[in-house]
Formats: C-alpha cells, structure tokens, sequence
C-alpha cells in the first residue's frame, strides 16, 4: 500500500498549564483559548500533525472540555473524519474511584488499551500552549535517525522576568541539559538567567515503549512522565533533544497572551507563522469584515465577520466583533462577537467571546496589565 | 421515500458577455461578494428553505464549478438520501448529447428526478443574485392549486421590453406570454424561476423532446405550450433583490450594491439568512499602519498597505503601500503594487498589477465603462489600461489598452 502517511499516531493534551491563564479558562481549557484573530490554540498543534500525514489523533481531555468538543466536532475541518483513525476525544471516565487525572502518566494510562490496538510504530505527544507550524515530519525523522528512545522538540529561550514569579506548582516547565543533541538532564521549574533549553513538551516514542513504561509507572503511582519516568532514567533511555527554530508562539500567563497576539501584528512574525502549511479551523461562515461610516483601521488583524464603524488601532478582532460609531480601540484583543458600543474608548483591554462594552463607557489598562472583561460580560 | 419537492439548478450558462471572467469558468462560479460564487445564492436559497436535494446542470468550462461544489458539505448538503448532485450531459446507450436548450437539460435528467419521486420540482437559474424564501413560493404554489408557477418581479413599463412577461388577471393567474415584446401588455418579467407538478413537468418534457422543431426550451417552448393547453398557470410576485449578473456592468454593480445593504435591499449580513460558501481557510486580513480603508469590504488573507474606497476585495488579495484602489471588485489572491491606481472596474482572481500601472477610470460624462481584467493576468510595470478595456492577456510594462 502506498504510504503518505507518518507511522506515528497523535496525542493531544488540551489542559496542560490550565492554571496560569485562571481568566481565560473559566469556562474552558488551554486547547480552546482563542489565540490571532480566528483560531484556538489547538487549531496549530492539530493542523501541524494533520499537514504531517498524522491522521489517527485522540485528545485526552480532563475538564472543562465543552467548548472544545463545540470546536472540533467531528474533526471535519482537520480532514479528521476517517473511518480509520481520525478524531478521538476522550474524556475522562465519571466512575465514583477514579479521579481526574493530574499529570501525563495517569492520562495515558487511562488509554493503553486503546494504544495496544494501534498499528502505527511511533506515537507523537504534544500540550496545546504552543501555537507553532511545527513539522512533525522533521521530528520523527530525527528521531528514527537517531535511533533514540525518546525525542523531546525544545526552544533555546530566555525566562522571561515575570514568569519567574510564577507558582509552577501545579504546571511544571522542563528545561534540559546537553550532550550534543543527548538529554543529560532535565530540571523541573529551573529559574536561571540567560538562553535555556526549554522542553516544548512535544515528545516521539515508540508505542511499545510507551505502552510498557506508563504501565510500570501507574503501577507504582507516578504522574508525570518527564519528571517521574524520564528525568531518572536518562542514563538507561537514549533521549535525544531535537532543536525547534520556527516560529513558536507559548502562552504562559495572560501577559504572554497578550503580547504573543500582539506580535503578530508584525507581518515578519505573521508570515513565520502561517506561511507554508495551513492551519485550519472551525468554519464559521461570516460575510467579509465591512468598514463604514468613517472607520478607522491602523495596524490591525481583523477576521472575517466583523462591522467596524469606529476607530481601531494596534489590535487583533476576532470574528464578529462589532465596533460602533465613535468608539475608539487602541492596543486591543477583542474576541469573538464583542461589541463595543457608541463613543466607548477602550485601550489595552481584552475582552472574551460575546462581551459588550456599553456606549460611551471608558476602560483603560496598561501595557504590563491588560484589563480582562469576561464571557457574556457587559461593562 | 418520495421528497416533496427537489431542485434542478442550471449552471451551464457560458457567461459570454462576461468574456474575461468566463474564460475558464462557468457563470455560476463567477466570484461575487467577497467571498462567495454567484451559485452560492441558489445553494444557499434551497438549503434554508428546506429543500435538500439539488441536481445541478453544468455544460460549459465544468471543472471550477464540480471542484467547488464538491460532495456540497459547505451548504449542509452532504447528504444520505438527496444532497447535491452536478448532473453533466452524458452518453447513453442510444448516443450522447449535449444539452440542447434548458428543457432538454432537464429531460435528460428524468431518471434523476424519478430516484426521488418529488411531488414539485423547482427549476432554478445559477446566474442570478437573489436572496429567496423558496417555501413561500411553494406555499403559494398549493394555495393556488397550480400546476405551474413562475416567481415575476414588477419592473419599470419603459424597461418591460427587455423581459420575459407574464400578463395575469387579478387573481395572479396567467393569461398570456410574451418574450420581449415590443408593446408589452404587462411589466411582470419572469426570473426565470418555476415550480412545476412533477407529473405536469414531466409530460411536457417528453412532448417537447418528441417534437423536432422545438428549441428545447423553457421559455420559448414549454411555457408556450402549457398556455395553449390551458394549464393551470400563476404568477408569483417577488420584491425582494434581484438581479441578472450577465454582463459586466451588472456584475460590477451588484457587488457595489452589497457595499450599500442599507439602501440596495441585497443584505448578505443577515444571520437568518446566511449564504454559504467554500472558505478559504486563510487567516485574518492585516491592515498596516499606512492602509486607508473606507466603506469597504475586505475578506480573510488580505494585507492592505494603500488605500480602498467603496471597493471589495476577496480573500488574499495584497494591495502595496501608496496603491490606490476606489470602486474595485478585486477578486481572490490577486496583487496590487505600490502605486498603481485601479479604478472603477473588475480585477479577476490570482492578477498581478504592476508598480504604478492604472487599471479604468473614474466614470465621466462620456464614458461609463468598467475596465475588466481576466484571472491570472500579469499587467506590467506602468502600463495603462482604459476603462473599456476587456483584457486576458498578459499587458508589458508601459503599454496601454484602450
């Protein structure tokens, strides 16, 4: 049989670092978060696996998860409605002795049977905080180059100042240590100065592999693969670092929501991200964005759907937000269907889906501390 | 299971009079509106008004049309039983042939028609833009106890001549018909649009089939034919927007027209009534900080640096600092430079304007062309094209069309 698609099947964990953006997901999870004008976070994850011939990917879900299932539906617009393989969303099961799980090892230990009947060698892992066109491709084949047990994709970064005062107590960061392109090391919430290698917790094993070290791990009641199977046993595991130098947008608290949006109102950091393979969505079916009545547009990416009368500057629209007569919007991320009313000025303030800024109403934030007004809200 | 009704679009149009824009399309897949086709319309009509089995007759320049309608999923119609379905002319047993008027296209299809056993069948046209409540019609069509009823709009006396006329008495039943009469007796044109009983239909297509000097024709030919029997024939009046996008100034004007849902009546923002359309998959357009944009239109994937006035541009267009674009339908993926000038005209899909180049002119007293220029088309660093110009060839840098 011809062959086009990767031996490897996907999965996807949509609430990782759910707890460093409280605000943007009370009613949802990472995975969902609208992220550059007309996508959810785990629009680029789940397109970057398609667009790499992955098409066998199952999303372990833990809570939270409405608006997620309300996205993805039948997977249609990933080309992920397959009689075989396809989407697979799996949710935890409601059983009065089973928690929800914490970490990675008690999520997929809740699928192993699903992962003994899978023919594909390889299994690719990924979170949903990363917006990134990232090639799998290049992945798996470095690591069946390599020969390794594990491959972990990473970005040489610098900790942001901010993050450092972050409680990592619940979500951890991994960074690691090299030997060439071998993991020597890897340190859980390491806050040091300078260029670090950060895990971009996008990870290839062999599904064998997996199958049989998560067994050995929920047996003895570990919860996080990084720190509890692989970081003590990185001298018995071939683990091999595989350095990402694409565009790679993290989200770890709503200031790196905001500024990650914001960058991409350069078109270099546009182009980075969306050139080359798509990322696909949810169709939503909106008439073109109509400018009328003495609009204003500065520097502005705006998707389809919406009616802007006013003045917008320096800010991303999502799909159907309205801004009426008057209304000034300056350094801005306004999400889906928001609506700011007559003469309102708003600057530096993120509203969520369905908010309503009432006429003449003035709220301003600033550029470390974006005022958030919540879903459904009316200010 | 028999559906009540079903419809059968016809999309073979060739479009000729919208030559560089119908090279290598059917009319129907003319783009429209920033980001639809003209048979968007019609789709979307019979999905929201309940009708879910559509067969689309298609003969000239198929394959953009069959590509974009596809298994029809992006109009719900994707379906076990109906859907839609692109009915090409094909070869029988006793020969093949090509669909010699609308009548025939739609005999040839009996056996089509027959899978779903329909009690109606509604006969619709894929170069029209028009918002319709199809069910209201079909409603109307029971009320009156017809057997045939064709939807007619009131136009202008002095302008009646142009048209297809109904003449009807009082209570909408029709008397008469004439096909652009010099002295019209009515200012009811038919939109071509029918609903006809199946079994009604039926007949008259295979009489019409049987007989050898007919044009196979639904105006020329079917209706005729029913009048002369007496049938049972009403009108039923329309006066919602409607336009026949044939030609090129039609075309340009309709899409002006959905800059202005306020006052030209075509509202392609109703949540209610949307109209559905294969998407692009791009992501939201960029305005820079140089970029002008006022009473416009701009769809997913452009990137604007110049300025648009009054214009539309469909998804991934990319206009260059210092261009300049005003009364302009600019279609799909097309690329405007710095500093050229496009005006008051029709840009196709994938062209390229060059730096400086001009393309139309506002209109003036003299002249009120709408200048056109076909898809794929390179225009040339600095070159000149009139506003009368029809172009689909390559223009070098400097040159001028007139």
């Amino acid at each position: 049989m011809v062959n086009s698609n990767a031996d490897a099947l996907g999965i996807i964990f949509p609430n990782s670092y759910d707890s460093l953006v409280p605000e943007l997901v009370s009613e949802r999870l990472m995975a969902s978060i609208p992220f550059a004008g007309r996508y959810r976070m785990v629009d680029f994850i789940l397109s970057s696996m398609v667009n790499c011939g992955i098409d066998n990917v199952s999303i372990i879900v833990r809570k939270n998860y409405h608006s997620l299932m309300d996205h993805l539906g039948s997977g249609r617009e990933w080309d992920l409605t397959r009689k075989n393989g396809g989407l697979n969303i799996v949710p935890p099961f409601a059983e009065k002795n089973i928690k929800i799980y914490n970490g990675r090892v008690e999520a997929l230990a809740s699928i192993i049977p699903f992962l003994q009947d899978q023919k594909e060698k390889y299994v690719v892992m990924a979170d949903a905080n990363i917006a990134a066109n990232f090639d799998f491709r290049a992945l798996i084949d470095a690591h069946v180059a390599s020969g390794a047990d594990v491959t972990i994709a990473y970005t040489e970064d610098v900790l942001p100042e901010a993050e450092k005062e972050e409680d990592l107590s619940r979500d951890f960061f991994y960074t690691l240590k090299l030997d060439g392109t071998r993991v020597e090391k890897i340190y859980v919430n390491l806050k040091e100065d300078g260029p670090q290698n950060f895990s971009m917790n996008i990870y290839v094993i062999d599904r064998e592999l997996l199958i049989n070290q998560i067994h050995t791990a929920f047996v003895r009641g570990y919860v996080y693969f990084e720190r509890d199977i692989l970081a003590p046993r990185l001298d018995r595991f071939n683990v091999q670092a595989f350095k990402y130098e694409g565009y790679a947008a993290r989200i770890t608290n709503m200031r790196s929501y905001f500024e990650e949006n914001m960058k991409l109102l350069d078109d270099q950091n546009l182009d980075a991200l969306f050139e080359g393979n798509p990322i696909y969505t949810k169709i939503r079916d909106d008439n073109p964005t109509r400018y009328i009545n003495g609009s204003k547009g500065t520097n502005i990416l705006v998707a389809d759907g919406c009616v802007i009368e006013g003045e917008v500057e320096n800010s991303i629209l999502f799909r159907g937000v309205k801004v009426k007569k008057g209304a000034k919007v300056k350094n801005c991320i306004l999400m889906q269907d928001t609506e700011i009313g007559e003469n309102a000025n708003v600057e530096y303030v993120i509203t969520d889906k369905n908010a309503t800024i009432s006429a003449g109403k003035e709220i301003k934030g600033t550029d470390t501390f974006q005022v958030f007004v919540a879903k459904y809200q009316t200010v | 299971m028999a559906k009540e009704m079903i419809a059968m679009l016809l999309a073979g149009g060739q479009g000729s009079r919208l030559y560089a824009l119908t090279q290598k399309l059917a009319k129907p897949a003319v783009p429209f509106g920033g980001k639809y086709r003209i048979i968007d319309f019609p789709l979307s009509n019979c999905v929201n008004s309940g009708i879910d089995t559509v067969g689309i007759l298609t003969q000239y320049q198929p394959m953009v049309l069959n590509e974009y309608i596809g298994n029809g999923q992006p109009w719900d119609l994707d379906r076990l039983y109906g859907g839609v379905h692109v009915l090409p002319p094909y070869q029988q047993a006793s020969g093949s042939d090509w669909y010699k008027g609308t009548a025939n296209a739609i005999y040839q299809n009996i056996p089509f028609i027959e899978r779903y056993n329909p009690q109606y069948v509604i006969i619709l046209s894929g170069d029209q833009i028009c918002k319709q409540d199809y069910s209201d019609f079909l409603r109307f069509h029971k009320e009156k106890n017809a057997e045939f009823s064709v939807a007619v709009m009131e136009v202008p006396w002095e302008e009646a001549s142009r048209f297809g006329l109904m003449v009807a008495d009082e209570n909408d039943k029709i008397t008469e018909f004439q096909e652009k009469p010099k002295n019209p007796k009515s200012n009811l044109a038919s939109m071509g649009i029918y609903i006809f009983n199946w079994d009604i239909l039926r007949k008259y297509l295979v009489e019409d089939e049987a007989d050898p000097n007919s044009e196979n024709d639904f105006g020329n030919n079917i209706i005729p034919n029913l009048l002369r029997d007496g049938r049972n024939m009403y009108a039923y009046h329309f006066d919602g927007y409607w336009k026949d996008v044939g030609t090129i100034s039609s075309l340009w004007e309709a899409n002006m027209e959905v800059l202005d849902p306020e006052n030209s009546g075509i509202n392609i923002f109703d949540e209610n009534w949307k109209i559905y359309s294969r998407n692009s998959g791009m992501t939201g357009h960029k305005l820079g900080a140089d970029a002008v944009v006022e009473n416009s239109m701009i769809t997913d994937g452009c990137r604007v640096h110049g300025s648009i006035r009054h214009s539309i541009l469909f998804a991934g267009v990319k206009v260059e600092a210092g261009a300049r674009v005003e009364d302009a339908v600019v279609m799909g993926g097309t690329v405007i430079k710095a500093g050229a000038v496009v005006e008051h005209c029709i840009i196709a899909e994938n062209v390229v304007i060059g730096e400086n180049a001009v393309v139309g002119a506002m209109p003036t007293e003299g002249q009120k062309g709408v200048a056109t220029v076909g898809s794929g088309v390179v225009i040339g660093a600095g070159a000149k094209i009139g506003p009368d110009a029809m172009i689909n060839k390559n223009v070098e840098g400097g040159e001028e069309r007139w």
